[in-house]
């Protein structure tokens, strides 16, 4: 069977009594997704069921088609930078790299120009040579991440990847995940920091105690959320009268001025009615300079959904 | 197609396990392995130091020629001795009651009241005492001689390769094989799989595209080729310094006879000592996390073997072993209890214990290539 997609079908993992996930489903496309939740919610642990470091208590796991109990086939397509803050003793920063692509079937010299480029991709070539136990965090983490991508995997998966990069270094991943999703890859990521997530996602996965709690892209979740009204900014010049227009319509909850009278927040139950209204005042001869939704976040998604307790 | 893969996963254990001698060579946690390994070599270096000083504090003493040493008979007086050997080591007389005379003889008791005579009688009677020592380079010769009549001769050779080598063979069965090698394997190969839990580095090799079962042949080669070296090294070290000091006429003899033959069954013997021990607790560094049961249940196992039913000795790694090595171990026949414990079984022949013992592995490592696949990471619960 091959398929496009990774594919979790009603996944259940227990660590002894303790629950790790319950009966997760899931079909993750091509692109960048993000697994958000809080400490001990569950991401790892789906990172791992899907990598083969664990096998589910019960259901299944499908990778592009593959199990994730066949690694000599999974790894092939697969890369995952853990969150393992630990490497061989013995391995320096290329070997780290190197060894595992000589696995791979790479010659010598193949395998050290990749390990080269990877590692440069990550801005670690000047402590190449020199041994991973001796990395700071950071550097630990670039070396994981350029082991993860080394072999130009299909499926990228990486717990926490931004941590402890610096604002470049930053900036040159990001743009990786994003060549790879441009290239109708999987690019995988759990983070903490929920506005890169909000800027690289195309799909959010909200977990909470080991249970799926939304998942699509962060516009159709955020539509979902019927329970808590839309919420929009709108500029403009005539603020209170628009403010007025919009109160009359029953979709509108709540309004709120600013307080330089140039902008207000409407809170709706319904965004279609909404636009439609604003459509109405700007043919009525309103100017409205801008609207932006402000709740279509994962910030405000993981508030919504998870409440406080982010980690 | 078929051979292709397993070309490929060939070069992968093999990668694996080039990786992994580093770890099993030079692992901080295993260094005691080396002086179980050169506890033999050292202990009889120690000897053959030990025995260079004392042939050397004879030689200073005096030196006489084999011939003269091997001349001396029972009867001759010690005036006839010293005349023709001038040089004694030790020159020491001394008298004595008959009566203590008597005791010291061995004769019985009875045998004095045969003589009529009371023990106040024999109190005044003396015999004259001398003990003359030479030393001809190997040998110290004791000639005892009462009334100035040699009456013993006792040959003490300094080294003694006969007495050496059988206490090789009880060293090499009782220590080596039974505790060097039992617990340098479990040094060794428990590391390979639950050290890396506990350094929290297995998960490096389970995201390789690797089989688990390449996985785990490629760490079980790195383990034997390290437990090799160590201990068939360890084992030839010792019974070169067995034989070192014996470089003479004796030595080269037994070498041109059996010596290379026994090096090489005692250097096989270790080998294929790590190779069933290393299967046996590889696949128990996969099966559970504290290496001490094991241990104890396994040594446990290995002692009794002797006295469980033939078909339950053959289960023993043990037991292929000890039909391997050249020379039997020497039993104390003083001690019934340690004899109970050591008696080994029956030896089977050398073909066939090297079968048995590819067979024990070939069985222990399938076994641990099915416990291999299960094994997940959580280094929580390590």
């Amino acid at each position: 069977m091959t398929s496009s997609e990774v594919i979790f079908t009603d996944v259940s993992k227990f660590y002894g009594e303790v629950l790790g996930v319950n009966k997760v489903t899931l079909h993750i496309p091509p692109g960048i997704t993000s697994l958000v939740g809080p400490n001990g919610s569950g991401k790892t642990t789906l990172m791992n069921l899907m990598t083969g470091l664990i096998r589910p208590g019960r259901g299944s796991i499908s990778v592009l088609g593959l199990s994730p109990t066949e690694p000599e086939k999974l790894m092939r397509v697969t890369g995952y930078a853990t969150q393992f803050d630990s490497s061989p003793r013995w391995a320096t920063g290329m070997e780290f790299v190197t060894t595992g692509l000589t696995l791979y079937g790479y010659s010598q010299n193949e395998a050290r120009n990749r390990a080269w480029q990877a590692l440069d991709q990550v801005g670690l070539t000047e402590a190449a040579d020199r041994k991973v136990a001796g990395y700071s965090k950071g550097m630990r983490q670039r070396v994981r991440l350029a082991q993860a991508i080394a072999h130009d995997p299909q499926v990228l998966v990486l717990d926490e990847p931004l941590n402890g990069l610096d604002p470049l270094v930053r900036a040159d991943t990001i743009s990786l995940f994003r060549r790879y999703a441009a290239e109708g890859r999987h690019v995988i990521i759990s983070s903490h920091v929920l506005q890169e997530v909000d800027l690289i996602s195309d799909q959010v996965i909200l977990i909470s105690n080991g249970m799926i709690v939304a998942e699509g892209e962060i516009r159709g979740v955020r539509d979902e959320i019927s329970e808590h009204p839309s919420q929009f900014i709108i500029r403009c010049r005539d603020a209170s009268r628009i403010a007025s227009l919009l109160f009359c319509e029953d979709h509108v909850t709540e309004i709120k001025m600013n307080d330089d009278r140039l902008g207000l927040l409407v809170l709706t139950r319904n965004r279609e009615e909404f636009s439609r209204a604003l459509t109405r005042i700007a043919l009525a001869g309103y100017v409205i300079d801008g609207v932006i939704p402000s709740d279509e976040s994962v910030d405000a998604l993981y508030e919504y959904l998870i409440g406080g307790g982010r980690s | 197609m078929t051979a292709a893969i397993t070309r490929v996963e060939v070069q992968q254990a093999w990668t694996i396990a080039r990786s992994e001698m580093r770890r099993a060579f030079l692992s901080k946690r295993g260094l005691w392995v080396y002086l179980l390994a050169l506890f033999p070599a050292a202990a009889y270096l120690a000897h053959d130091v030990q025995m260079k000083v004392m042939e050397e504090r004879w030689a200073r003493h005096g030196l006489t020629s084999v011939q003269l040493v091997d001349s001396f008979t029972k009867g001759e007086t010690a005036d006839a001795v010293l005349k023709r050997a001038p040089n004694p080591a030790f020159d020491h007389s001394w008298k004595n009651r008959r009566d203590d005379d008597g005791d010291r003889d061995g004769r019985a008791a009875e045998g004095r009241e045969k003589d009529g005579k009371d023990r106040k009688e024999r109190a005044e009677e003396t015999v004259q005492r001398r003990a003359i020592t030479y030393f001809d380079g190997q040998r110290v010769v004791d000639l005892r001689f009462s009334d100035g009549v040699l009456q013993e001769k006792l040959v003490r050779p300094i080294r003694d390769l006969e007495k050496d080598r059988r206490i090789f063979a009880g060293i090499f069965q009782y220590f080596y094989l039974r505790l060097a090698i039992f617990f340098g394997c479990l040094g060794i190969f428990m590391n390979l799989f639950r050290g890396e839990m506990l350094d929290k580095t297995l998960h490096f090799w389970f995201l390789m595209p690797v089989r688990r079962e390449v996985l785990l042949a490629g760490k079980y080669v790195a383990g034997l080729v390290a437990a090799s070296v160590i201990f068939g090294g360890g084992a030839l070290l010792g019974y070169a310094a067995v034989l070192w000091p014996h470089s003479g006429v004796e030595g080269q003899a037994f070498m041109a006879a059996a010596g290379w033959s026994h090096a090489f069954w005692y250097a096989a013997a270790a080998v294929l000592g790590c190779l069933g021990y290393g299967s046996v607790f590889l696949a128990a560094g996969l099966l559970l996390r504290n290496p001490i049961i094991p241990a104890a249940v396994i040594l446990l196992w290995e002692s009794i073997n002797g006295f469980l039913p033939a078909v339950l000795q053959k289960l023993s790694v043990l037991y292929y072993l000890q039909s391997l090595c050249p020379e039997a171990a020497p039993i104390d026949e003083n001690s019934p209890m340690l004899r109970l414990l050591l008696a080994p079984a029956a030896p089977a022949s050398k073909s066939l214990a090297i079968a048995g013992l590819v067979v024990v592995t070939a069985l222990v490592l399938w076994a641990a290539s099915r416990a291999v696949r299960k094994i997940e990471i959580n280094y929580s619960t390590e």
